[in-house]
């Protein structure tokens, strides 16, 4: 089985490239990234990765209603919801709308590979 | 022994599973888990236990019929398809219908519509499968002892578990029928244990509320949540450290249990205990049902407690100003303290939470929602938020007008939706919630908005709003629907009857000493906000003198008090005002207001209070204090305009009307 492939949808280049450099050390693939709601839709419909990490304040369309987009094409669709500290009602919004996890920023490595193994086990 | 005194108790109780019932029928029709079916069942067999003593026939049969479909259901012998779930609903309104009727005397009547739900049931259990005469004899067996939970699919659900009929069989002599057999396996059922599960989150674990949330999602999956410590609704607290202790009832093995629960992540410990909860008892609170004019006459002698309180007290500080006792002046101040301690208890034991009022509308807004072919969630938010029992009871009509109103004219239809690039599933909120001391009951949708130039074109088109107004504020356009004579007949499709019942609500809302308040963003959707008192009971008013009479005016409105400057008012359109920090506010005279005599300057102070949006100056003759004043209806003279809310008794016995501020002004 080739590694796993992970679609990153954040808006500030610099959180996708230190997700990004995260997960590639562990061995992921980054097959796509998307810098709003609608791009996060689109690239997950033509890529269909094993993972998605998700912002949830993107321009354009946020990132909960992109959950809500994608696990309506996709029930089985695995995201991660990636928040800053103060978002807890917005993360039970994203949890109840089909994210299957979440990080906090600021990231631990650990964390986030923690979160990613449980999401992909589930 | 006479039954007709446990009517009510039927009724009530009744009403309560009934609710269940639609609770669970919406969460099964939305995610098709045959887990709810383990509710509907257990709901609707303790109506059936309930109506068989009390010797009502008609709820008797069909919660019955009820019964053997959900049974069928259980067993994979009956779809669990929208066919089946329609049959429900009726079933939960026929139910619900005859529940009614048994208690008002008709209980032994079975209707047509009865008779004619019945053979649906009956029906739609025989279409989906024969049932066989041993199956038959499981099912009643079930039925009677029926208390599992089921998170499997339906198809996944023989009548008697796999592995143990196996192992059934294998113990049995072969001669044995199909009846015995299934009897001597029945008991090996997994049937449900109580259970107290303790889980504490890594101390390090960030957003403990959201994971909490998680943990709490698959005990809710795998088990029947009794209880939680601490409260939910505290989990967002800072106070939150990421433990908590849930209730649960569940088939499942604790080893099952603990890893379903870690595998939420973040878990550092679960402690699994089998609950020392008796048969039967669900609540780890213990309950007396108390008639509620028991507790209104309760309110109302504590009320005049209150009032004697303050009498002595004041007797008290006077006779201690002249060096009196000082031993009494010790036991007036305990007793004070008592009263006010007992006042606290009495109000408390009237507060329910709103969640009893919320839980009738899923099922309504579902309903509304399919007539109107819309396609709607409602989330419900603060169902803890605690209100004194003759507010709640009050605030459900108004509530249902602004749910009604949102569905209808608020949420657009599914392909209007799609096209402007909502999600084509509207949503509705209905959010209770502290705010200092009200409570804020909020209706919002994410629909399209009100539109204010259609609504300000109509409104100048009445004589309703000046012509050179270009531009409606929120508070503006909340005060065009709210005026009663505010038609939308014609098609203004936006808006088309938001004035209708908006008067109402606003009216209500302010009987109750409340205010409602309107937000609303064109394409993005509306929100009203009911602000409530937490009880009727007791006010805290700011008392002022108006000639020979003193006056009650409820603080929450009282902004500020001035002195009054009769070379501040100036008269602009006819209109007296006086000016506060740049603001020019109208200034009304309440001598004149209250048709007594006066004299422009006999007032000595102005009181700014702030109601239905604005503000406005009062003119009193003189400022006499701030106190709580416990509130007595006030009838008024019939048909007259009432310009006051209720009346009070003061601490020195004599009496105060407390003034409608909303109406007033």
């Amino acid at each position: 089985m080739g590694s796993r492939t992970v679609l990153i949808c954040d808006d500030a280049i610099f959180m996708r490239t230190m997700v990004g450099d995260i997960l590639q050390s562990a061995g992921f693939e980054i097959v796509g990234e998307a810098e709003t709601g609608v791009q996060a839709v689109e690239r997950y419909l033509q890529l269909r990765p094993d993972l998605v990490t998700m912002d949830i304040v993107m321009p354009d369309m946020g990132g909960i209603d992109a959950v809500r987009e994608i696990t309506k094409q996709d029930p089985a669709a695995r995201i991660l919801m990636c928040s800053a500290m103060g978002q807890q009602a917005l993360v039970v919004e994203a949890i109840q709308a089909g994210a299957k996890d979440f990080v906090v920023k600021p990231f631990q490595p650990s964390r986030v590979l923690e979160a990613v193994n449980r999401v992909l086990a589930a | 022994m006479d039954l007709a005194k446990y009517a009510e108790l039927f009724r009530t109780e009744s009403r309560e599973h009934l609710a269940e019932i639609d609770t669970a029928l919406l969460s099964l029709e939305r995610d098709g888990d045959a887990s709810h079916i383990a509710v509907l069942f257990r709901s609707t067999h303790t109506i059936k236990g309930m109506a068989a003593s009390m010797g009502y026939s008609a709820v008797e049969q069909l919660s019955h019929a009820l019964e053997t479909l959900l049974d069928a259901m259980r067993c994979g012998k009956c779809a669990l398809d929208q066919v089946a779930i329609a049959l429900l609903f009726d079933g939960s309104d026929a139910l619900s219908q005859s529940v009614n009727d048994a208690v008002e005397g008709r209980g032994h009547l079975v209707s047509h519509a009865v008779v004619a739900l019945l053979e649906r049931l009956a029906s739609a259990v025989d279409a989906n499968a024969p049932v066989s005469a041993l199956s038959q004899t499981n099912s009643t067996h079930n039925s009677a002892t029926y208390d599992q939970d089921s998170s499997a699919t339906p198809n996944a659900f023989p009548a008697v578990p796999q592995s143990d009929h196996i192992f059934g069989a294998s113990l049995l002599p072969q001669d044995l029928g199909g009846l015995e057999l299934s009897d001597a396996v029945a008991p090996v059922k997994p049937t449900i244990a109580e259970k107290t599960i303790e889980v504490r989150l890594s101390p390090d674990a960030s957003l403990k509320g959201v994971r909490a949330l998680m943990v709490l999602a698959r005990i809710e999956a795998i088990g029947t949540v009794r209880s939680i410590v601490p409260a939910q609704h505290s989990w967002n607290d800072d106070t939150f450290d990421g433990t908590f202790t849930i209730a649960v009832g569940t088939s499942r093995a604790d080893d099952t249990i603990e890893a379903s629960i870690r595998g939420a992540g973040d878990v550092s410990r679960v402690t699994i205990r089998a609950a020392t909860v008796g048969r039967g008892e669900r609540e780890t609170l213990r309950h007396v049902r108390i008639d509620l004019r028991r507790l209104d006459t309760l309110l109302d002698l504590v009320g005049e407690l209150v009032i004697t309180r303050d009498r002595l007290v004041r007797t008290s500080d006077a006779m201690s100003e002249n060096g009196a006792d000082r031993v009494l002046a010790g036991v007036v101040h305990d007793t004070s303290r008592l009263v006010s301690a007992l006042q606290e208890e009495v109000l408390r034991t009237r507060m329910v939470p709103v969640g009893q009022v919320f839980d009738r509308f899923p099922r309504l807004v579902r309903d509304v929602a399919r007539e109107l072919g819309k396609d709607i969630t409602l989330i419900t938010e603060g169902r803890e938020i605690e209100l004194d029992r003759s507010l709640l009871d009050a605030i459900g009509d108004p509530i249902v007008h602004l749910l009604r109103n949102a569905i209808d004219h608020g949420v657009e239809s599914p392909e209007t939706r799609r096209r402007a690039g909502k999600n084509p599933k509207g949503r509705l909120i209905l959010r209770a919630a502290r705010d200092r001391a009200a409570v804020v009951v909020q209706v919002e949708d994410d629909g399209g908005g009100i539109n204010r130039d259609a609504v300000l074109k109509r409104a100048q088109s009445q004589g309703l709003v000046d012509p050179d107004i270009t531009i409606l504020s929120d508070d503006a356009l909340l005060k065009v629907l709210s005026k009663s004579g505010f038609s939308t007949a014609v098609a203004v499709t936006s808006i088309s009857g938001r004035g209708v019942g908006i008067d109402v609500v606003a009216s209500r809302v302010r009987t109750l000493g409340g205010a409602l308040e309107l937000k609303s963003v064109l394409g993005r959707g509306t929100m009203f906000t009911l602000r409530l008192p937490v009880t009727l009971a007791i006010v805290r008013a700011l008392l002022v003198r108006v000639g020979a009479e003193t006056y009650a005016l409820p603080a929450a409105h009282v902004m500020e008090a001035l002195e009054y400057d009769a070379g501040a008012v100036v008269t602009l359109r006819g209109q007296e005002t006086v000016t506060l920090r740049d603001e020019v506010v109208p200034l009304l005279r309440l001598r004149s207001r209250f048709g007594m005599d006066h004299n422009c300057d006999d007032g000595t102070h102005i009181v700014m209070v702030e109601a239905g949006g604005h503000l406005t100056a009062l003119q009193v003759d003189s400022l006499i204090g701030q106190q709580d004043v416990v509130v007595k209806p006030y009838d008024g003279v019939n048909g007259a305009e009432t310009l006051f809310t209720g009346a009070t008794i003061l601490g020195d016995g004599t009496p105060a009307l407390i003034v409608d501020l909303g109406g007033l002004t």
